[in-house]
């Protein structure tokens, strides 16, 4: 029997192939760009980023002027970017050899105070080694290592002080690298006082004491190192935690099976660097080197954020498919990569919407009012944002009811309370930069015109059903608008949709199947709660 | 005691029994209402159109403006009458009514007994050609016949007008209830605003079940008249009032809300998205009977 041409069936069938397409479409690209383009999946996992704002002070006094400091190099664990300098009146060079690269600001007659500033981001990462147990210390090294088994200034290897603790740490005679570097660490770790002081301490000094600060352990473990024939070097840099400092660090490495393996006996990390610690400079130096008599002072501020993967991106520039090309058009006319990620989640913001309102059951104020509220709310943060939407609906309902006994007609009447938002937005930014609080004064971001729209039907709700019932709905949005703003501002999902802007077909396809959803909504089981749950009639 | 299996059982059962929101909008008032037939119910004056052509009772209408220069007049217009109600054409859950019952010393008063000066009622009538109540739509405002309500009805209503609500779905009624103002809903007929619902009995026309706020109720919380087991009067009018207008406009799935005046029932309005809430109020769900008639509907079709 042939079947007869059904619309309600061909919809049907129309309905499935679609949600076919729109969820296998997107997948089959992202496999193909996973598997046959060798996008990094993992690379997709936003890391904390460290933004490092290196200040530098000094009066001069009518002479020349010159301050060096080391910047750090990006190598296979550590990504330096988005390199800025504030130098003034000073001459900005850098000096980069293999090892080190060196900034050097000089000035002739410098008069008065001078700040001087540095900043970079940094993103790092933890890594360990792993020592095989049976591997003996080398008779010998290539020529190029001769120089980190050599006595230096501080480094006494040939004193007899140093022949005598290693010989008292190390018995066997034809020790294993491991347990030569495992002795000393841990002897240099719990034996040895960490000391808070910052001056310059030698290897023979820090010995006798039996206590140091990073730099006296550095230069013992390197002495020691390098007299029992393991290349060893001091390595400078800053731990990176959020907020000021003036305490930079040092820890050592050796030159075990063909790697630099770090160790830090301060903070006890044997053979592993922590993805906070940046490496500035390698061999016995000092951070800062100036003129005399210049009342040199400097601070390092950090301030730490979650951003995507530094290769990720830079994996994507390269890649055939890539999306950047996709952005270059776009930033041709000035819209920044930022904005069109904001603009690509807002689908997903708009789905989480619609899960609040057709399968949980909540109202909200405006369909995707939500959504745009948190996608504004991004440079202020969620905080502000909901404290900002808040006071501009009360504040905006408040003059509406002062307008509404005036007896105005609507159009002007919506015109000033536009008018209303856009003070208050604005006075909103003001209080925000006068206290300091910049966050507060991103919230003039916010979609105007849907906001005044949004305290006009809160006014109207007051008035037709009561406060309780405006409160709850202004409630329940702030509610939906914090739950897109954490899959919108989810960087996992924001690199997702970076790489693969397929994706945004899927939110379409779960929005095909929730639109034909005929399901009972969260709320409609308290509605009907009676009926469900109560006694039988 | 019972197990887990009929728990869940009864459970699927009684789920299954009600309408949900979502299942209303897609699997009734989508497929039964074309979109371009919505104005007949959400335009009252088209709906009058319909009613007038087929001798369908309801209020009369006094004037029409849709135009703040037809208001020029208005003092003329509204001098001898002393009750009248003024409606939107095109509001939505009863916003922008307001129900005049007399006239005293140049002044008009509500039904609530608010004082309205000839200039307040004009603004309210540019609020409504402005169309504050029908979202921002131009509207048009309806001067029409203020129902007397029938006595009987009054016995259980304090003042307001009642109404009764009759759910229609392919011309049978499926459901009705009686919407009783309250002092809390001031004088509106409509239960998100405080008004008391009372299930119908669709065959007989006895009230069963009433609910108010969502809690169940046996008595008028302001006057605590007894509200179950009453007859409403002319009951099988309404019945035939409502299926005559489902016979009369393209529409599948409405909602009919009828008045019961002095003179009998008189169509108030028609509602092409009728809420769910009936339900609570009837004290159970539709969606079996709803189903049953829907299957009917497509046997009929597939036997054609």
């Amino acid at each position: 029997m042939a079947i007869k041409y059904n619309s309600v069936l061909a919809r049907q069938y129309v309905f499935i192939s679609l949600i076919a397409l729109f969820s296998i479409l997107p997948i089959s690209i992202m496999a193909y760009k996973i598997f046959y383009l060798d996008y990094p999946l993992t690379g997709l996992i936003p890391v904390n980023s460290y933004i490092l704002d290196v200040k530098m002070q000094a009066d001069g006094h009518g002479d020349s002027m010159k301050m060096s400091t080391f910047l750090p190099k990006s190598d296979s664990r550590q990504t330096i970017l988005n390199e800025m300098s504030s130098s003034g009146a000073f001459s900005l060079s850098i000096d980069s050899n293999d090892m080190n690269r060196m900034a050097t600001w000089e000035a002739e007659d410098v008069n008065g105070h001078h700040n001087i500033g540095y900043s970079y981001s940094v993103q790092a990462k933890h890594v360990q080694y792993v020592i095989p147990d049976n591997l003996l210390i080398p008779d010998s090294y290539p020529e190029s290592l001769g120089q980190y088994l050599k006595e230096e200034d501080g480094i006494q290897i040939n004193d007899p002080l140093i022949d005598q603790s290693t010989k008292k740490l190390i018995t066997d005679e034809n020790p294993s690298i491991l347990d030569v570097v495992t002795r000393i660490h841990r002897h240099l770790q719990d034996d040895f006082a960490n000391k808070k002081f910052s001056g310059f301490t030698d290897a023979i000094t820090a010995l006798k004491l039996g206590e140091a600060s990073c730099n006296g352990k550095g230069r013992l473990f390197v002495a020691m190192a390098r007299h029992l024939n393991i290349p060893a070097r001091l390595v400078g840099g800053v731990i990176l935690k959020q907020g000021s400092k003036r305490t930079s660090h040092q820890w050592v490495e050796l030159y075990i099976n063909n790697h630099w393996v770090p160790f830090d006996t301060i903070n006890n990390h044997f053979a592993e660097i922590p993805a906070n610690f940046l490496t500035l400079y390698y061999g016995d130096q000092a951070l800062f080197k100036h003129t005399s008599d210049i009342n040199f002072q400097y601070m390092f501020s950090t301030k730490t954020r979650l951003v995507p993967r530094a290769e990720a991106q830079e994996v994507l520039g390269e890649s055939v498919f890539n999306i950047t090309n996709f952005y270059s058009l776009f930033q041709k006319v000035g819209i920044s990569q930022d904005l069109l990620k904001i603009i690509l989640m807002i689908p997903l913001g708009a789905f989480v919407v619609v899960v609040f309102r057709n399968v949980i059951g909540v109202e909200t104020f405006g369909t995707f009012l939500p959504a745009l509220i948190a996608a504004a709310a991004r440079e202020s943060g969620l905080m502000w944002g909901l404290l900002g939407f808040v006071s501009i609906i009360v504040i905006s309902s408040l003059v509406r009811k002062v307008l509404e006994w005036l007896q105005l007609l609507h159009s002007p009447k919506m015109a000033i309370m536009l008018t209303t938002v856009v003070v208050v937005l604005l006075l909103l930014a003001v209080i925000g930069v006068n206290l300091g609080m910049i966050q507060l004064a991103q919230v003039s971001l916010f979609p105007i015109a849907i906001l005044a729209i949004t305290a006009e039907r809160f006014a109207i709700l007051e008035a037709e059903q009561g406060m309780l019932k405006s409160i709850k709905i202004t409630l329940t949005t702030c509610v939906v608008i914090a739950a897109c703003f954490f899959v919108m501002d989810s960087l996992f999902l924001q690199s997702m949709i970076l790489a693969f802007p397929e994706l945004i077909l899927i939110p379409v396809a779960l929005n095909l199947w929730l639109g034909r959803w005929i399901g009972m909504r969260f709320s409609e089981f308290i509605r009907f709660r009676k009926l469900i749950f109560g006694p039988q009639s | 005691m019972k197990n887990i299996f009929t728990f869940a059982k009864e459970f699927r059962q009684r789920v299954g029994a009600v309408l949900s929101m979502n299942q209303r909008n897609l699997e009734y008032i989508y497929p039964s209402n074309n979109r371009v037939d919505f104005p007949i119910a959400d335009d009252k004056l088209l709906t009058k159109k319909y009613l007038l052509k087929a001798g369908v009772p309801h209020p009369e209408t006094y004037q029409v403006y849709g135009y703040f220069f037809d208001l020029r007049n208005l003092d003329l217009d509204l001098s001898e009458r002393s009750d009248f109600v003024i409606k939107p054409a095109r509001g939505s859950g009863g916003g922008g009514i307001i129900v005049i019952v007399r006239k005293e010393n140049g002044y008009w008063y509500s039904v609530g007994g608010k004082q309205y000066s000839l200039e307040d009622l004009r603004r309210h009538m540019c609020d409504i050609i402005f169309g504050i109540y029908s979202f921002g739509i131009r509207d048009e405002v309806v001067i029409e016949q203020r129902i007397i309500q029938h006595d009987s009805v009054n016995e259980i209503t304090e003042g307001g007008l009642a109404d009764v609500r009759l759910i229609v779905y392919q011309h049978q009624p499926i459901m009705a209830m009686m919407r009783l103002p309250t002092s809390a809903s001031d004088g509106k007929a409509n239960l998100h605003q405080g008004a008391i619902g009372v299930g119908v009995d669709i065959d007989s026309g006895i009230t069963i079940h009433a609910t108010h706020e969502g809690s169940y109720l046996d008595a008028h919380p302001d006057s605590n008249v007894f509200l179950i087991g009453r007859k409403i009067v002319y009951w099988s009018d309404i019945i035939k009032i409502g299926i005559q207008i489902s016979n009369l406009v393209p529409l599948k799935y409405l909602g009919v809300d009828i008045a019961v005046s002095h003179e009998g029932p008189k169509v108030l309005e028609i509602n092409v998205r009728p809420g769910i809430e009936i339900q609570n109020v009837n004290g159970k769900g539709m969606r079996r009977i709803l189903a049953a008639t829907r299957q009917m509907q497509l046997d009929v079709t597939k036997g054609a």
